[in-house]
């Protein structure tokens, strides 16, 4: 196929039946759901976590008309405390990260002219269970059972459960289970971006947006986990008894603290950048000419992402920790400001040196920034240590962070909305509601947050349900209430314009004269994405390529067609984009929904102690996910594939080149940093105790550990050895070893138990035993994993679904145990060598 | 309660006008802007500087983004633009937050603490304040819910949490320390002005948060030290029907007066309660009818309170107790 | 010997991993500065014991900052055409990556200087 095949309109037809039929969206009532398209999956997470922000939105209504007058008794103290815990977790976990997944699931397979994202069904996947996790915790409200013990969750307040109850439960396993699928997100966005960008993308080119997901969704990586171990010892001390936060038994409620906030201020960051993205997107169109200072903007965003973990104790700067370590934090918080002011500078010198648009997304970026820039100057403030000893913990604080949150995450999605709504509907929103909205939220935001400085250094503390009347602050809370309420008029009229949208006609396409490839997009879309996948040049490539847009819906650039009716899109290399090869994507399935509410049930039963329940939602999760697996990593008819301009691509690769090992590699860091928060636990518990181990307590003991260390040692040199036989296409060693190495991992488990359970550890009696016996079954479970894994791959093997050259499972396995062993080297030598040597 | 107090409250600002003068003027006894003490005096001044800082930088920035959109095309070059973003973004933040973490930094030093030094316990409970006056070489003497302090001396707060995370704050006389179980944290003050303040709980603590306040007495040094030693003596002894029955319900199974044998320490001390200005830790005023309130139902005004509700109290024995319990000053 | 040297760096791979090596080394002496600090005072009760330690790790940070930058800024000047460098060319990329790590490594320079400051202006763990 040449340049001039495509010549032929008859050609051309027949290629789009092709495209279209194998894009074909599942249809009928139920099927629909199936779909794994990113486009349709995008709009119903985007419509999903708006709902949940309306809802959450709701709840700050109730509670600023509770506040509005002192000595108010409209809501009662219980079902305040569940109105702002629910208030600031849905804001928080429910909308402003998924959001920014939900978005980036539609737009970042246009952008980067893909025809979807590496894993179409990972993301079905991700959806179904923010779908019911979301519904599971918003819902308890109307049964009163809502989590009361505030977003943070401090014990122990919240592990003692004489004091709190049920919601206590649901916050911790149903968020739990969102956080698990926002990791699956980070994973899918991180390799989408490394590894399916379009030819010719080199690092350079790519779109800042790609460049700011990817920086959060690495920080994504890095940030929740510690929320999940967190999470874990939470419930273990509230189901179990084990007492890692119980100061009575050797436990520290700080060591909540540090974990939750290790999570808490990137994630303040992670909902941020994504903003910026936006605005780095819009504002080159608005202003029509290229961002200047983009690698600032990359400066910036990997700066922050760096930074925005070295502040995390600025949230614990009244708990007493030795001043030096609040200065530490104190100094990294202002550090964090500088690549802040270098985005901002860089927007306002592209601006300047544009021809300015002011349009009605533009209008809300720059409002928005001005409402920013307050809350990140109060944000300076606070990160000075003194100030916040008197702002921490009051309306001053709840102010900086709605002005930092409205003016850095909402406003900038609503000019994001208003922005990219003709890309996915093909109509343009209306510019006078747009506007009139804009005004009248930013009007109310004003109104409500800023009189709130004052009230709290004038003595009023967050979270209470209502504040003595001589205090002197009834007028301030009044304007805050009023100034609410105008805040959710103009969020109506934004809703008001939404719905109007379907009664309006069709704009043209790229209505915004915008350079960047998502606005190839047809107003009629085409589930296929891009009709042919174009060779990339600059950065602007509708601007700046001639002939861009012809070119691409002819399809004159590669893989223009479907030959084999299958889903497709290239693979091309990290730095430079140079194709490597043709990927099969996942097409509607039922598996992804299956799995999601199969996990969904491990934790909604846990939360009910329902645990035989739990138990076989267990094995039912492991029954789908193998079975979806299965369905992976398949030997194609064909090695090699025309993708046009005479380049062929392999249809099948595997290691360091293939997604699949991609996402094993990111997945397995996720998991180490979950680890790493355990391990942190351990050596805590070392430092707020003159003697740790305490002297009472026999350790696990020297042997147990070391033979469990050296048993997984030899599992895994048995999988290194068995992935080296089936590159020499030795089948019968490979197997062999293979069914080794996963008797090794399984014997692993008694050996890592036994230290433990023979020396008579009591994990209720005190936060020793507690912490030897978490590190020991995390390991453990991570062997039991590792042999499902080898057996995995012994049973590819044997039905001929992994050969020498097909070996993309064994090498995955490989990688898995790379993980495992480190895993294991740390847990057991600080079980086994620490208590020698402390 | 509730919203009869809405039109007065609307009326303020109109009628007085706005403006800082009348912020600080809402009320003095718990403000970080009317100071009491030299901590709280600091970061006063410091909260000022930054404000001032944060104005002129945010109408800086205000001029500049407008002067942008005004501004032509070609208005900076690739060259002028990033000049802009190096200097404007990168190094003049640089520059002042280092100035200003400089300048801060010193101030997060403790004062000095002598062993001379009156040190005052302080424990957070659900949701009352456990107050143990450690004068130096003296005996402990035990209160609660009430904090008097010398002006003029510097006086250690240790501060733990018996139950959940509480957080101890006084914004006339300096910063907030969080109470935490297992953990006592220090808070060295000095106050500066004598006066009746008011602290508050800032750490979400359950049911009744909202209503876990204490008064701050701030007196002269002298004054303070003969108060203290009267402090250390019982209330007036009195004989009465209130005081039997005060031991026949059994409320000295939690409560102590001292000079009797009601000695139970589950709830706060009520030696010298009718000295305090307040009962339920801020949620009432101390007077007959909310006394009577709080005995017979504690729960409905602070909930989740430990205290047990007494409804087969009828109302005159409840008289009694509150009569006896107002002539303990 | 210069010259020499500078084409060798030119000749260096630049790759997602050399541009986060100056903010990794912020990140691991911000790591250090806090668990000195917190061991010490949790351990012994004051951390400045052996400040001595505190100051090399700090300029050992520096300076692995610094050649990092300085590598990234040889490696921005490798010839070819003006900036942006917005082209999808070999030197493009190389040039852009370089900058990028120049300016992250200019970052993470002040960002040492700024976690090193409050050692010298505290000295004890109240």
């Amino acid at each position: 196929m040449s340049l001039h095949d495509q010549d032929d309109l008859a050609l051309r037809h027949a290629q789009e039946e092709r495209l279209r039929a194998a894009w074909e969206p599942p249809r009928g009532l139920f099927l629909r759901w199936t779909d794994t398209n990113n486009n349709r999956v995008g709009v119903w997470y985007t419509l999903t976590a708006f709902g949940f922000m309306l809802f959450a939105g709701v709840l700050a209504l109730i509670m600023r008309t509770q506040l509005a007058v002192p000595d108010n008794d409209l809501v009662s103290p219980a079902t305040f405390n569940q109105l702002f815990t629910l208030h600031g977790s849905a804001m928080m976990f429910l909308f402003a990260v998924p959001m920014f997944e939900a978005v980036s699931i539609i737009l970042l397979p246009q952008l980067l002219g893909a025809r979807d994202l590496p894993f179409p069904r990972l993301s079905a996947f991700g959806y179904w269970s923010f779908l019911l996790g979301g519904v599971f915790v918003l819902g308890s409200i109307f049964f009163n059972v809502a989590p009361d013990g505030g977003w943070f969750m401090y014990p122990p307040f919240t592990t003692r459960t004489d004091l709190s109850g049920l919601g206590a439960d649901i916050w911790m396993l149903g968020l739990s289970f969102i956080e698990v699928s926002s990791v699956a997100a980070a994973v899918e966005l991180i390799v989408g971006i490394l590894k399916f960008r379009p030819p010719g993308m080199r690092l350079n080119l790519m779109p800042l947006y790609a460049w700011y997901i990817l920086v959060v969704a690495v920080m994504i990586l890095f940030a929740f986990p510690p929320l999940i171990a967190g999470d874990l010892l939470f419930e273990m001390e509230r189901l179990l008894g084990w007492p890692f936060f119980d100061a009575s038994k050797g436990g520290d409620p700080l060591l909540w603290q540090h974990l939750f906030w290790i999570f808490g201020h990137p994630e303040v960051y992670i909902i941020f950048l994504p903003s910026i993205a936006l605005f780095a997107m819009l504002v080159p169109t608005f202003s029509q000419r290229h961002l200047l200072g983009y690698p600032y903007i990359v400066l910036a965003a990997v700066g922050t992402a760096f930074l925005s973990f070295g502040l995390w104790v600025h949230h614990m700067f009244a708990t007493g920790l030795p001043k030096i370590s609040l200065a530490f934090f104190s100094a990294a918080s202002q550090a964090v400001v500088i690549p802040t002011g270098v985005q901002i500078f860089a927007l306002i010198a592209t601006i300047a040196a544009g021809r300015v648009i002011f349009s009605t997304p533009m209008l809300y970026a720059t409002g928005s920034l001005a409402i920013f820039v307050i809350g990140g100057l109060t944000g300076v403030m606070v990160a000075i240590v003194p100030f916040d000893w008197q702002a921490h913990d009051t309306y001053f604080v709840v102010a900086h962070l709605h002005y930092v949150l409205i003016g850095g995450t909402l406003l900038p999605l609503i000019a994001g909305l208003y922005y990219y709504w003709p890309l996915i509907t093909g109509k343009k929103l209306s510019d006078k509601l747009g506007r009139t909205a804009f005004w009248i939220m930013f009007a109310g935001a004003n109104l409500t947050f800023f009189p709130m400085h004052f009230s709290g250094l004038l003595g009023m503390p967050r979270r209470v349900v209502t504040y003595s009347a001589e205090l002197g602050i009834g007028w301030l809370n009044m304007l805050s209430t009023a100034g609410s309420y105008v805040f959710a008029a103009g969020m109506l009229v934004v809703v008001v314009d939404l719905c109007l949208s379907p009664r309006r006609a069709k704009a043209a396409r790229n209505p915004w004269n915008a350079g960047t490839l998502e606005w190839l997009a047809l107003p009629e879309d085409e589930n296929w994405g891009i009709r042919s996948v174009p060779l990339i040049e600059t950065r602007y490539p509708i601007w700046d390529q001639p002939d861009f847009m012809r070119k691409v819906d002819e399809g004159r650039f590669f893989l223009p067609d479907a030959e084999e009716g299958r889903r497709e899109t290239i693979s091309t290399t990290v730095l430079d984009a140079r194709p490597l090869a043709v990927v099969r994507l996942g097409g509607p399935s039922w598996l992804p929904m299956m799995t999601a509410f199969a996990l969904g049930g491990v934790f909604i039963f846990t939360t009910y102690h329902l645990y035989w329940a739990a138990l076989a939602s267990g094995f039912l999760t492991l029954a789908v996910t193998l079975r979806w697996l299965w369905t992976t990593a398949e030997i194609p008819e064909k090695p090699l594939k025309p993708i046009g301009h005479g380049l062929e691509l392999p249809l099948y690769i595997s290691g360091p080149q293939a997604p699949g090992w991609w996402a094993m590699f990111i997945t397995m860091i996720a998991d180490a940093t979950a680890f790493s928060g355990l391990v942190f636990g351990y050596y805590f518990f070392w430092t707020i105790h003159p003697e740790f181990p305490p002297p009472w307590a026999d350790g696990p003991g020297l042997g147990w550990p070391m033979i469990a260390l050296a048993i997984t040692l030899a599992g895994w040199v048995a999988t290194i050895m068995a992935r080296t036989m089936n590159k020499r296409d030795a089948a019968l060693p490979t197997r062999l070893l293979l069914g080794a190495a996963g008797l090794l991992s399984v014997l692993a488990i008694p050996a890592g138990l036994a230290g433990p359970w023979l020396s008579g550890l009591d994990p209720t009696a005190h936060s020793y035993p507690a912490i030897v016996w978490t590190l020991a079954i995390w390991t453990v479970a991570h062997s039991g994993v590792g042999a499902i894994a080898q057996f995995y791959a012994l049973a590819r093997s044997l039905a001929g679904r992994m050969t020498a050259q097909y070996d993309a499972d064994i090498r995955n396995v490989t990688l898995y145990h790379h993980f495992m062993v480190f895993t294991a080297i740390v847990t057991w030598c600080t079980l086994g060598l620490f208590p020698e040597v402390a | 309660m509730g919203s009869r107090n809405t039109l007065s409250h609307l009326a303020k600002p109109i009628v007085s006008g706005a403006g800082l003068a009348l912020l600080s003027g809402c009320n003095r006894h718990q403000s970080a802007l009317a100071p009491f003490g030299e901590d709280a005096a600091a970061i006063e001044h410091l909260t000022i500087v930054m404000v001032v800082g944060a104005v002129v930088i945010a109408i800086a920035l205000a001029l500049l983004m407008r002067w942008a959109v005004k501004s032509p095309e070609g208005s900076l070059t690739l060259i002028s633009g990033e000049r802009l973003i190096v200097i404007l973004g990168a190094i003049l933040p640089a520059v002042l937050l280092l100035g200003l973490l400089v300048y801060s930094l010193p101030q997060m030093r403790p004062h000095p603490v002598e062993a001379a030094d009156l040190k005052i316990d302080v424990t957070g409970e659900q949701f009352w304040w456990r107050v143990r006056y450690a004068p130096p070489g003296g005996e402990p003497v035990i209160s609660a819910n009430a904090i008097r302090i010398p002006v003029g001396r510097t006086v250690l707060f240790r501060l733990t949490a018996s139950d959940v995370v509480h957080s101890f704050w006084i914004p006339g006389l300096a910063g907030k320390m969080d109470m935490i179980p297992g953990r006592v944290n220090e808070l060295p003050v000095k106050a500066t002005k004598p006066g009746v303040y008011r602290g508050q709980c800032t750490e979400f603590c359950g049911l009744s948060h909202a209503w876990m306040a204490f008064e701050v007495v701030a007196m002269e040094p002298a004054a303070f030290d003969r108060w203290l030693a009267a402090e250390r003596r019982p209330a007036k002894p009195i004989d009465g029907r209130g005081r039997a029955l005060f031991a026949s319900y059994g409320c000295g199974g939690c409560h102590a007066i001292g000079g009797t044998d009601q000695s139970g320490t589950v709830g706060p001390d009520l030696t010298h309660i009718a000295a305090r200005r307040s009962i339920g830790a801020g949620a009432l005023p101390v007077t007959q009818d909310a006394l009577v309130r709080f005995i017979r139902a504690s729960s409905e005004v602070k909930p989740g309170s430990r205290m047990p509700a007494f409804p087969q109290m009828s109302e005159g024995d409840a008289r009694d107790i509150a009569r006896y319990l107002g002539e303990l000053r | 010997m210069i010259r020499k040297l500078h084409s060798h760096i030119g000749s260096l791979q630049a790759t997602l991993w050399t541009l986060i090596v100056a903010p990794t080394t912020w990140a691991v002496h911000f790591l250090f500065s806090y668990l000195w600090a917190a061991v010490y005072c949790a351990k012994t009760g004051q951390f400045a014991e052996e400040p001595l330690v505190y100051w090399v790790g700090t300029g050992l940070a520096l300076l692995v900052i610094a050649i990092s930058g300085y590598i990234a800024v040889i490696q921005s000047r490798v010839p070819g055409d003006p900036a942006p460098h917005e082209h999808s060319t070999e030197s493009d990329r190389l040039r852009f990556i370089a900058y990028s790590t120049m300016l992250l490594a200019g970052l993470s320079f002040i960002g040492v200087i700024f976690t090193a400051a409050p050692v010298l202006i505290l000295e004890d763990c109240r």
